[in-house]
């Protein structure tokens, strides 16, 4: 509580494309409560809206063409790449329609601590090497053999205790999924007895395609011919055959054209009822409604046999119970994305398509184009004068300094906005010292000796203010090569849950005297940022270019907010 | 700077109480750099290994290392406990143990079962009971007077399951050979504590 970090937050202008939108001039009254309308131009921080707009600088986009902030939610995502985070091996797109998204190679998680698992010898390693040379040729021959398993170093699983063991340690993925079909056909744990089941016989005989995907194919195909056998000769019967190269359909057009000689003489056939799956052959599943064997199991292995909804969750095929039916997890891919502006289309982000390389072709970060704001309490925690503790004191007023830093190469004009009071139920109230001022171009090719001297020059000044001076309203508190700091008084409110005083209530309010919910102590101010700037024109193809060097008159609003500190609950 | 001047090392210099009485069996590995402090007995069986900067402290009760295990640098096997009742003796750990980086055994009647693995930064509290072949992973804590059945792995913030691998002779092998290579890479000096 006592570390309390101030914050400054963003909100993206994507909150403002719902519909019922307002336009982002409309937002610059932001005090008025008169009507319910205007309400809604009001930005409220503690909305529960406003959770899904607001961002730290650092995670926000810009688009150089439309000239907003663009947040991770509004931008638009294309896939670059697909790979396995395990064996950052690339995945192309048609394998992974045809694979799916997990790595069809050697990369599984263990499926009770989803740690990495990997390959290993059940044999004992051979014996102690010899000290002496061994030759390379001696090498290979003393490899480790015979049946393999995977084994998770971490919590000591090991896919013997499912019973899985693999004849060779490459291609795990081909020799699991055939050793999963294999065993959930012979797998009888809880069908064994066969007491009370009406294809006894049948299953043992056929086996039972037990995974979802064999079951599915079944069904697949027994219905497919179910729809060729109904009407054999109509050439719709199966969705594959749907053309004109077709018998039925010739026929069908056919007696559409030579009128009704055919198709009226012949009497409508009443559809023929359509057979259901009735065998697990052709896919039926039937329900385990004996549930003997699986509480014999549960009395056998107690809770600990048992697997966990987590574990469960994170497995590929659904119905596992016992941590016997967890089977390792192959690596779900991941991918890497381009993020598009929601609106033109631009790139704001590509990164390279290679999977080893973490470098970004394009990048555009909201930190190079908008002013950075920083919060801190104008005489800090400890000082002589100041505050003892982080938490604010109710109704004393305290000045905070908000730093506003220029990344761009222009002069912006920077106008601020706030509501006098903070919305919510503890309103604080704000001042804004200096809604108005101008910050320096940024500039990479700067003297560092000036630099220097400006912050030699600096300590003597800031010393002089701190002890004497008062804050003047209207004038910038300090002001560097590219930065201006402004002062906010904040006056925070008492957290008291009391009924409001009915003179100050509107008609037909209604007080909020629930307790004090979650970090409704914190000081959070909206304020509208507003900048201006004059950039060169864009250099748009043709003629215009050479007369059109004059500057161009450049805008962004923006609200934003800034979380100042907690209230004391005294 | 002449290259033969040892770096200082910044941190105050560990206050090292009275030597302890120890009995080494056979073949004893010990870092000339281990600390052995405390009032009671500090047995360590034959063909262990001590890492150097290993604390072993038998202020609060007698320590007892079985035979091939390794105990790793910068742990404390004898810890204090929160309390401060001592029991019949302090730390017991049977053979094949491994007490990783940091680990720290609280004393009292600890007792750590055969081929027991326990992991790095792992704290054991005072009177725990762990049986044989069990893997504490990493910054597990297992609180005083906890019993730990056989074969048991606390992994992941105290979930427990029961290890079905039964590579408990593989595993001794193992560390047998482990030892071995241990033995030339450490400089062992146990007369320096012997006397």
């Amino acid at each position: 509580m006592a570390s309390f970090t101030p914050y400054a937050y963003i909100q993206c202008p994507c909150v403002d494309s719902v519909p019922g939108s307002r336009s982002p001039d409309g937002a610059s009254t932001p005090t008025s409560h008169s009507s319910p309308e205007d309400d809604e131009r009001d930005f409220d921080p503690r909305s529960p809206r406003s959770n899904y707009s607001l961002y730290p600088i650092e995670y926000m986009l810009y688009c150089e063409d439309c000239h907003t902030v663009r947040c991770e939610r509004c931008v638009t995502e294309e896939v670059v790449t697909l790979y396995c985070p395990s064996c950052l091996f690339e995945v192309g797109n048609s394998s992974v329609k045809t694979e799916g998204n997990r790595c069809t190679r050697s990369c599984f998680q263990c499926p009770i601590c989803i740690g990495p698992l990997s390959v290993q010898s059940l044999e004992s390693t051979p014996a102690a090497p010899e000290p002496s040379l061994l030759s390379a040729d001696h090498a290979t021959a003393t490899g480790p053999a015979g049946p393999w398993i995977l084994c998770c170093s971490y919590c000591n699983w090991n896919s013997s205790e499912i019973g899985v063991k693999f004849d060779k340690p490459q291609g795990i993925f081909a020799q699991l999924s055939k050793l999963r079909s294999g065993y959930d056909n012979h797998h009888s744990r809880y069908t064994s007895s066969g007491d009370g089941d009406t294809y006894p016989t049948k299953r043992d005989a056929d086996g039972e395609p037990g995974s979802t995907k064999a079951r599915f194919a079944s069904l697949k195909s027994f219905y497919q011919t179910q729809m060729s056998n109904e009407n054999p000769n109509s050439g719709l019967g199966s969705t594959m055959d749907y053309g004109y190269g077709s018998p039925g359909a010739l026929s069908r057009i056919m007696s559409l054209y030579s009128g009704n000689t055919l198709s009226s003489a012949k009497p409508k056939s009443k559809p023929t009822i359509m057979r259901e799956a009735d065998t697990t052959k052709e896919g039926l599943f039937p329900a385990k409604l004996d549930d003997t064997s699986v509480m014999s199991g549960l009395r056998s292995a107690g809770y600990d046999g048992t697997a966990t909804r987590a574990q469960v969750n994170v497995q590929v095929e659904e119905g596992a119970r016992f941590a016997t039916d967890l089977w390792p997890i192959p690596y779900v891919l991941r991918t890497k994305r381009t993020k598009r502006c929601p609106s033109c289309r631009h790139i704001l982000s590509k990164p390279e398509a290679k999977v080893s390389n973490t470098r970004w072709r394009m990048r555009l970060i909201a930190g190079n184009y908008i002013p950075s704001i920083t919060i801190k309490p104008l005489i800090p925690v400890g000082a002589p004068g100041g505050p003892t503790t982080h938490l604010l004191t109710p109704v004393k007023p305290v000045q905070y300094l908000l730093t506003f830093k220029n990344p761009i190469f222009e002069t912006i004009k920077v106008t601020l906005a706030t509501p006098a009071v903070t919305p919510g139920r503890f309103a604080s109230k704000v001042t804004l010292l200096c809604p108005q001022f101008q910050i320096g171009a940024n500039s990479d090719d700067y003297n560092l000796d000036e630099v220097l001297k400006d912050r030699d020059k600096d300590p003597q000044r800031k010393r002089s203010d701190t002890t004497g001076q008062q804050v003047e309203a209207g004038k910038e508190w300090d002001s560097g090569r590219n930065w201006v700091s402004v002062v906010v008084e904040v006056v925070p409110s008492s957290i008291q849950i009391e009924p409001k005083p009915t003179i100050l209530k509107k008609l037909g309010e209604v007080d909020d005297l629930g307790p004090l919910r979650e970090d409704e102590d914190i000081v959070e101010i909206p304020i509208f940022v507003h900048l201006e700037w004059e950039a060169s024109a864009d250099q748009v193809t043709g003629k215009d270019r050479e007369d059109k060097e004059t500057k161009e008159k450049k805008e962004l609003a923006y609200w934003c907010a800034l979380g100042i500190g907690r209230i004391s609950p005294e | 700077m002449s290259s033969s001047n040892k770096r200082q090392s910044v941190l105050p210099k560990v206050p090292s109480g009275p030597k302890a009485p120890v009995n080494f069996g056979s073949h004893v590995t010990i870092a000339d750099s281990a600390i052995l402090t405390g009032s009671h007995t500090i047995n360590i069986s034959s063909e262990s290994v001590i890492h150097p900067r290993a604390r072993l402290e038998s202020t609060y009760g007698r320590i007892t290392i079985g035979r091939r295990c390794i105990v790793h640098e910068r742990t404390h096997v004898g810890a204090p406990s929160s309390d401060d009742k001592r029991g019949d003796f302090g730390v017991l750990t049977e053979d094949y143990v491994v007490v990783e980086v940091g680990s720290i055994i609280e004393s009292g009647n600890t007792t750590i079962g055969e081929g027991c693995h326990i992991g790095p930064r792992v704290t054991i509290g005072k009177g725990a009971k762990l049986g044989k072949h069990c893997t504490i992973t990493a910054k597990s804590i297992i609180q005083p007077g906890e019993v730990v059945p056989d074969y048991t792995v606390v992994y992941s913030n105290g979930l427990r399951r029961t290890d079905k691998r039964g590579l408990e002779i593989l595993k001794a092998k193992a560390q047998a050979r482990q030892i071995e290579i241990l033995r030339r890479l450490i400089s062992s000096n146990p007369a320096k504590f012997k006397d």
